[in-house]
């Protein structure tokens, strides 16, 4: 495991350093909104989801130690954690499970500049679990290893969902998911 | 890498192989140079396309303000908090500490039995040497 880029920046915040702070918000939170909206669909819901995130990185930054994961790794994981909480939430889940199956029907026809609200919709209707693995991988641009240890999953099963997830885009958006 | 592990990969990843796995990219180049590595790669790219229109809004000043705002304070709780805990701490070990001494004194040093037999005022060490002769006996 190579050296966490982050790691300076965290020692500073924990000693009190202003423009660490600065800094470390400058880097991270664009990152951070962009995940929370794509997972949760809702400008809104990810801008609270974002500011959670922070408050915990600045309770953690002091007692700071890398352990297996880099510093981004783990703030994406927070970060998605806090998204499956609003998830189980928005949803009233009679569960604690998350559907795993998507519904791939797909969506109606764009009209022209519309594209966008399309991808949003067919990313909504996707398996929470898909959508976390193409977020992180597709979006985050975070490597197989990384996205793996984020969701704790192993890297041939992130793979699977990668593929499962990106076959039922395909459905959705293109309506030919089988070639 | 044959057909089946690029076409793999690209279901996976997509059509753009900076997102492959790094241990995989050299010789997914080289495949993706094939005629049918660049028809995979292709078909990829068809729903790469569509997934790069969905964008998302750069986060607004207000909500880096308050961000930032926030970290002043949480940072000197949590620093506070950690303060503390260190005293309690340290106050723990120094505790756990003059216990552990006693009890260490207490075995390797136990109180001393008092000698109750030489206590007596009236005894004398040839007190008890024999039976007294009389008069009678010589």
């Amino acid at each position: 495991m190579g050296a966490d880029p982050d790691e300076e920046l965290v020692r500073r915040i924990g000693a009190g350093d202003p423009a660490a702070v600065q800094a470390m918000v400058a880097r991270k939170l664009p990152r951070i909104l962009a995940l929370a909206a794509r997972m949760l669909g809702d400008a809104a819901e990810a801008e609270d989801v974002a500011q959670e995130t922070f408050v915990r990185i600045w309770r953690h930054a002091s007692g700071w130690r890398r352990g297996h994961a880099r510093f981004d790794t783990w703030i994406h994981r927070v970060a998605l954690n806090l998204c499956y909480d609003r998830l189980r939430r928005r949803r009233e889940w009679t569960t604690d499970e998350l559907p795993e199956v998507a519904d791939e029907a797909p969506l109606p026809d764009a009209i022209p500049g519309d594209e966008e609200r399309r991808v949003n919709q067919a990313l909504q209707r996707i398996a929470p679990r898909q959508r976390e693995a193409i977020v992180l991988v597709y979006y985050q641009e975070l490597s197989n290893i990384e996205a793996a240890g984020a969701m704790q999953v192993s890297v041939d099963a992130l793979e699977s969902l990668l593929a499962r997830g990106r076959r039922a885009l395909q459905a959705m958006l293109a309506g030919d998911g089988d070639d | 890498m044959d057909a089946g592990r690029f076409a793999a990969l690209a279901d996976a990843y997509g059509g753009a192989l900076h997102r492959w796995p790094p241990a995989e990219q050299a010789a997914a180049v080289l495949f993706a140079e094939t005629e049918q590595g660049r028809a995979i790669l292709q078909r990829a790219g068809r729903l790469d396309a569509m997934l790069d229109r969905h964008r998302v809004e750069v986060p607004s000043a207000a909500l880096h303000r308050a961000v930032v705002a926030r970290a002043a304070t949480e940072v000197r709780q949590e620093r506070r908090r950690r303060f503390w805990w260190l005293g309690f701490g340290l106050a723990g070990v120094g505790l756990a500490g003059a216990v552990a001494g006693l009890a260490l004194v207490t075995v390797v040093n136990p109180d001393i039995q008092s000698d109750h037999y030489v206590m007596d005022a009236n005894a004398t060490s040839f007190g008890d040497a024999g039976p007294e002769q009389t008069e009678e006996d010589l």
